[in-house]
């Protein structure tokens, strides 16, 4: 190795200096991996909260301010980036009966709320009744998932059990669910609302003042159960609806990150202007952009004319095109690529509309819409979301694929607010359609799309008996391999053989923050990992 | 003159009795749904049951006319109700943002009125100089300038050549003023000068018509010293028509600045607006409404009073 200088290095002091040069590397990466603590997180919230109640609202804009000073009984992994593996909160451990229908979990003896008194199995049960057996003056907004509970119990101070009516799958990932937050009994005893308009959990970080509109404080639990967590001082999330004012603030260093996600052509502007200050975090999204058919309208309560529509789209073309302007990505069957019950892409490209070979596909398109009956140039409206982001584009490259195949679709974007109750309503012909999972869990992505008479979001207004049957025996299959093939068995019928529906392309999660932010890792939900505990800023 | 006062005043009445029916009864013919929105937006498990639960809850299952009687009832006892979305009372919301608001309102008025009348008499009394064609540019930029764009230029500009953005969260004057100027006084200075082009001009056309006046002929006739002609004659009464300019343009300034408060990420009457709209939280937009109604009809009212105390042939009539 030479230097311009004319000091030249041979043989032994050569591998000397690699070695030493590694070493020094290694040293201060082991540096930088150590937590360090102290400082305060400052987050962008796109969103804010209507009421404090988790166990009531949806939205994360309450998740991401509210969780740090909530704990739950059992939790999904900080560092799962699929967002599936479920550990332990203030529950240590748990005992799942052979029939799968008693959940037994142990509690930590040293949990406190962060009123000083000790959170203890009454306090749970007290919480989880909330949740799934509501007073009729209480809302609980996943009641629905909860169906299946037979009896909640408290057998002891630190031991608390769930009854099930038949087993469920998921039911170990819905006790890990980020908004079963556990409340104190006393409280709830008192006022089953008064969690509406307060706070007090047993999370790592204790509630400091919210003003409305504009920021929310928190700071460091010293009591927290998790010894020598958390490691911030606090944390400060401002309320921040603007995109380019939540770029602009992480771009001034006045936010640290935004858990949320931004656009690409936001991560790009940051990874632009700051360099090795940001650090990027991508991840395939648990929300999916579909396409809701209105099969009470002709000709599409047909099957070959929803067929025909999810053949003419070129979704691998896209994945690339689309990224570049869009939060869409992967190309995704009913389950987020890369997660346990997801199809693999080979698989997947057996589905009508995953082919490689458009050509062929649009060719079956239009032999189908001439078997139907559809002449060539039929018009019809395509109703989308009224948010640009990621809607629009998809909006515009479907009607694109659809008319090479003959199809003249009109958009007429339509309020946000009022899109929701034209899909209900079913005033639409063919819409774009989202959803949103908290938890990548086929339970939760799926129950939407069985028959109209069970799922109130099934927009697409058909009934499929076989589906419903699908859905309720992936449910029940205790043993991974069998639920695999029956949530296969179920998006077959949902994307291929019914065309019921179908996804253009998966949602992606872009999260640009600060170098500075270590110890969190993306999930495909942005409602998980937010408890902050994990969290620490280097200097 | 306490007769017109009292007159004035009692007028009032109808007029927000009308804009009272007109805004609840808009908001119900808008479609959209509060419970839908809330607990149906990207949830997949709303039950139909809990979204009937809730629309009791919320008195929306009752008759409209039982719904307009019970709002009214309130509103003469000076109860908005609570605000839909978050369940908090209505005052307690509104009381929050209108600070700022309010704050922000009579920073962009002076600033306005600061710029608008020197230059506006400065080009009235050059008229066809050079002064005159750069305040007349300067103006006409002002109105082509839409306030939001200003301000994002101003962070841009802050943020590429000083890497600094003003504060994102709002601090009261009276807890910290200097943290507070440096949060306000960009938008300000965005808002004002769209607002200060408009009165420059009114300024401007008003002290030329009045310069021509034949009281003013006649007091340069007399001899009186033009400093003196032009502050107490002319410029007291070319301020009658700028007076109600500014005085709208703040009125608007309490409710209007939806862009330039999402750009400065300011938590103000505006944005509140919008987001109750989009929510559709009834009792927030209608209080909001009745509120700006009444800002623009109080501010009227005192423009009225006003130009009786400048204009004594009005205080006479």
């Amino acid at each position: 190795m030479t230097d311009r200088g004319g000091c030249r290095l041979d043989g032994p002091v050569r591998m000397l200096a690699i070695v030493l040069a590694l070493a020094v590397s290694a040293v201060s990466a082991r540096a930088q991996d150590k937590p360090r603590y102290g400082g305060e997180l400052i987050f962008a919230v796109p969103s804010e909260m209507p009421s404090y109640d988790g166990h009531r609202e949806g939205t994360f804009g309450m998740v991401h301010p509210l969780a740090p000073h909530y704990s739950t009984l059992l939790r999904v992994d900080p560092n799962d980036r699929t967002g599936t593996k479920v550990v332990s909160d203030v529950a240590e451990s748990w005992v799942i009966s052979p029939d799968g229908r008693v959940y037994t979990l142990k509690l930590r003896r040293s949990v406190k709320f962060h009123d000083g008194s000790e959170m203890m199995s009454r306090d749970v049960k007290a919480s989880y009744d909330k949740i799934v057996f509501p007073p009729p003056n209480v809302g609980s907004q996943r009641k629905g998932q909860y169906t299946n509970v037979e009896a909640i119990e408290a057998p002891d101070a630190w031991t608390i059990v769930f009854r099930l009516k038949w087993p469920q799958a998921s039911f170990l990932a819905s006790l890990a669910s980020p908004y079963n937050w556990i409340y104190s009994a006393n409280i709830l005893a008192k006022d089953v609302r008064w969690y509406e308009k307060n706070v007090m959990g047993t999370g790592p970080f204790v509630f400091v003042e919210h003003v409305k509109g504009s920021h929310w404080v928190g700071k460091k639990n010293p009591n927290y159960w998790d010894k020598g967590r958390p490691y911030l001082d606090g944390y400060r999330a401002i309320f921040m609806k603007d995109s380019a004012a939540q770029v602009a603030a992480v771009r001034a260093e006045r936010a640290h990150i935004q858990f949320r996600g931004f656009s690409p052509a936001e991560r790009d502007s940051l990874v632009g202007a700051l360099g090795r200050k940001i650090t990027v975090q991508e991840s395939a999204w648990d929300c999916a952009a579909w396409v809701a058919i209105n099969q009470d309208r002709k000709p599409f309560d047909d099957k070959r004319v929803r067929r025909a529509m999810t053949l003419a789209l070129d979704r691998h073309q896209a994945s690339q095109a689309l990224s570049k302007i869009a939060v869409v990505k992967e190309v995704a069957g009913v389950q987020v690529p890369g997660t346990p019950y997801a199809t693999p892409p080979d698989e997947l490209e057996k589905l009508a509309g995953y082919g490689r070979d458009i050509k062929k596909s649009r060719a079956e398109a239009r032999r189908l819409l001439r078997e139907a009956g559809v002449p060539d140039g039929f018009a019809f409206t395509f109703t989308n979301r009224g948010v640009p982001m990621p809607y629009e584009p998809v909006g515009i490259w479907l009607i694109d694929q659809w008319r090479q195949i003959g199809l003249n679709a009109t958009m007429v974007t339509i309020e946000a607010s009022q899109h929701v109750t034209e899909l209900r309503a079913g005033n639409f012909t063919v819409s774009s359609d989202a959803q949103c999972g908290y938890a990548v869990e086929p339970d939760l992505d799926l129950a939407k799309f069985q028959s109209k008479e069970i799922s109130h979001n099934n927009y697409g207004r058909y009934t499929d008996q076989v589906l419903d049957e699908l859905y309720q025996k992936q449910s029940r299959a205790l043993d991974s391999e069998e639920r695999k093939r029956y949530v296969r068995e179920f998006e077959r019928r949902l994307l291929d053989e019914q065309v019921h529906t179908f996804v253009t392309l998966q949602w992606h999660r872009i999260v640009p923050h600060n170098a500075r932010v270590k110890g969190w890792t993306i999930t495909p939900s942005h409602y998980l990992n937010q408890q902050l505990d994990t969290v620490w800023l280097t200097e | 003159m306490a007769k017109y006062i009292v007159k004035r005043l009692l007028l009032m009445i109808p007029t927000l009795l009308g804009v009272a029916v007109l805004i609840f009864f808009l908001m119900r013919v808008v479609p959209g749904d509060i419970v839908e929105l809330r607990f149906a937006g990207e949830s997949a498990f709303a039950q139909k049951e809990n979204l009937d639960k809730e629309r009791a809850r919320l008195g929306l299952d009752r008759p409209l006319w039982e719904q307009f009687v019970t709002w009214m009832l309130g509103i003469l006892r000076l109860d908005f109700g609570t605000s839909m979305w978050t369940g908090a009372p209505i005052i307690e919301e509104i009381k929050l943002r209108a600070t700022l608001s309010f704050q922000l309102a009579v920073m962009a008025t002076a600033i306005a009125v600061a710029l608008a009348i020197p230059m506006g008499v400065v080009a009235a009394l050059k008229q066809d100089t050079w002064v005159d064609y750069a305040v007349r540019i300067f103006s006409i930029a002002g109105l082509a300038t839409p306030s939001f764009w200003l301000g994002i230029v101003f962070i841009l500009g802050m943020l590429i050549i000083f890497k600094w953005l003003p504060p994102m969260v709002y601090t009261p004057f009276w807890v910290d003023p200097w943290q507070n100027m440096l949060q306000l006084v960009w938008p300000a200075l965005a808002v004002g000068y769209r607002y200060s082009a408009v009165a420059t001009r009114m300024t401007r056309s008003s002290m030329l018509e009045v310069l021509r006046e034949d009281y003013i002929r006649t007091a340069r006739a007399k001899g009186l010293w033009e400093k003196l002609i032009l502050s107490r004659h002319a410029l007291k009464n070319a301020m009658l028509p700028v007076l109600t300019v500014v005085a709208l343009e703040f009125a608007f300034l309490m409710g209007g600045l939806v862009v330039t408060e999402q750009v400065f990420n300011l938590n103000g009457l505006g944005m509140l607006f919008v987001e109750s709209v989009a929510r559709r939280d009834y009792t927030l937009t209608q209080a909001l409404v009745m509120l700006v109604a009444f800002v623009f009809i109080f501010v009227n009212f005192t423009v009225d009073l006003m130009y009786a105390w400048i204009d004594p042939r009005i205080r006479f009539r």
